[in-house]
């Protein structure tokens, strides 16, 4: 399986992962290390001052994966730099997952201005990774003003409704000049799976991994998947057709018995 | 002194942003400081002084997909 590049680093893996609704740190890290994701999404909060609050990035660093913070929380543009800045600061990294979602409801990412905020971060030097919905065109003004992926939703976050967007995910992976990763609403390894035969470059799974009964089990079902749908991508999938076409030659040889 | 402190009166006794950070006896890997809605570099937490006035917000990195 071939590896991608963002912002000129290797990933050999193309399966992104969430650190969010893990039952435990020590959960956390078994599922991650049978994905063998390479990368993990975290996120910032007011410090928690009257209880400690798990350790979970010294674990995350001993194994290796690099760290993406997120914006989530922010409601604008202007919310969604300063935590940015304040990501790069704790984080100690330029990259951000880029997230603006004014409704808590649906958690519907706000192209406007996530569009204003790419820009602004572009300039302050940020590597850009921002969540979308499945917009094409939104998609490919982001790759213009400097993002260096983008991360279109499969369906709402958390809510394991796979690929609803797949029409629009095959216009945005035909159109791209970056990778295109899948993120949100990936509730099964075979979604993933199917992200990667499309032609998406990577796919970016929290929920489905965190609240399984085996975690670790499920990282490893992800790991497969994604390995199954890049290797069968890269291999070339027939086309699909309605009428049937032998797979055996109909040379007709019991015909004499009729 | 009072200062505010993640959007509460906190009593300080110390002088700089890094005072304070020591005697609230948290870790400060994965952490980042705003003070009047500025981020605070690292590399300037000994040298920044507070004062009544000053609204402190400190940031943790956390679980999140």
């Amino acid at each position: 399986m071939s590896s991608f590049f963002i912002a000129g680093h290797e990933f050999h893996s193309r399966l992104f992962t969430g650190t969010g609704k893990y039952a435990s740190a020590d959960a956390m890290m078994a599922s991650l290390a049978a994905s063998e994701s390479e990368l993990v999404t975290l996120s910032l909060r007011r410090m928690d001052l009257k209880h400690q609050t798990d350790n979970i990035l010294q674990p995350l660093q001993q194994h290796g994966i690099k760290l993406l913070p997120n914006t989530s929380g922010a409601r604008t543009a202007k919310e969604a730099v300063f935590a940015a800045e304040l990501a790069r600061e704790a984080l100690e990294t330029n990259w951000v997952k880029l997230e603006i979602h004014p409704d808590p409801r649906y958690l519907m990412p706000d192209g406007v201005e996530t569009l204003l905020a790419a820009e602004e971060l572009i300039k302050k030097g940020f590597v850009v990774m921002p969540y979308v919905h499945a917009d094409p065109v939104l998609c490919k003004r982001l790759e213009e003003v400097g993002c260096q992926c983008v991360m279109p939703l499969g369906s709402p976050i958390g809510s394991n409704m796979g690929l609803a967007s797949r029409p629009f995910l095959e216009i945005i992976i035909e159109q791209s000049a970056v990778p295109v990763i899948v993120d949100a609403g990936i509730g099964a390894p075979s979604d993933a799976a199917l992200a990667l035969e499309i032609g998406a470059d990577a796919v970016l799974v929290n929920t489905a991994m965190a609240v399984a009964k085996q975690p670790a089990q499920m990282g490893k079902a992800f790991r497969l998947a994604v390995e199954a749908g890049r290797i069968a991508y890269e291999s070339g999938l027939g086309e699909k057709r309605v009428q049937a076409q032998a797979t055996s030659p109909l040379t007709e040889f019991l015909g004499a018995l009729s | 002194m009072n200062i505010m402190l993640n959007d509460a009166p906190f009593d300080f006794s110390g002088e700089t942003l890094k005072d304070l950070l020591d005697s609230l006896g948290k870790e400060t890997k994965g952490i980042a400081v705003a003070i009047d809605q500025r981020v605070v570099p690292k590399s300037l937490w000994s040298n920044t002084e507070l004062n009544e006035q000053s609204q402190v917000f400190i940031f943790e990195s956390i679980a999140g997909g």
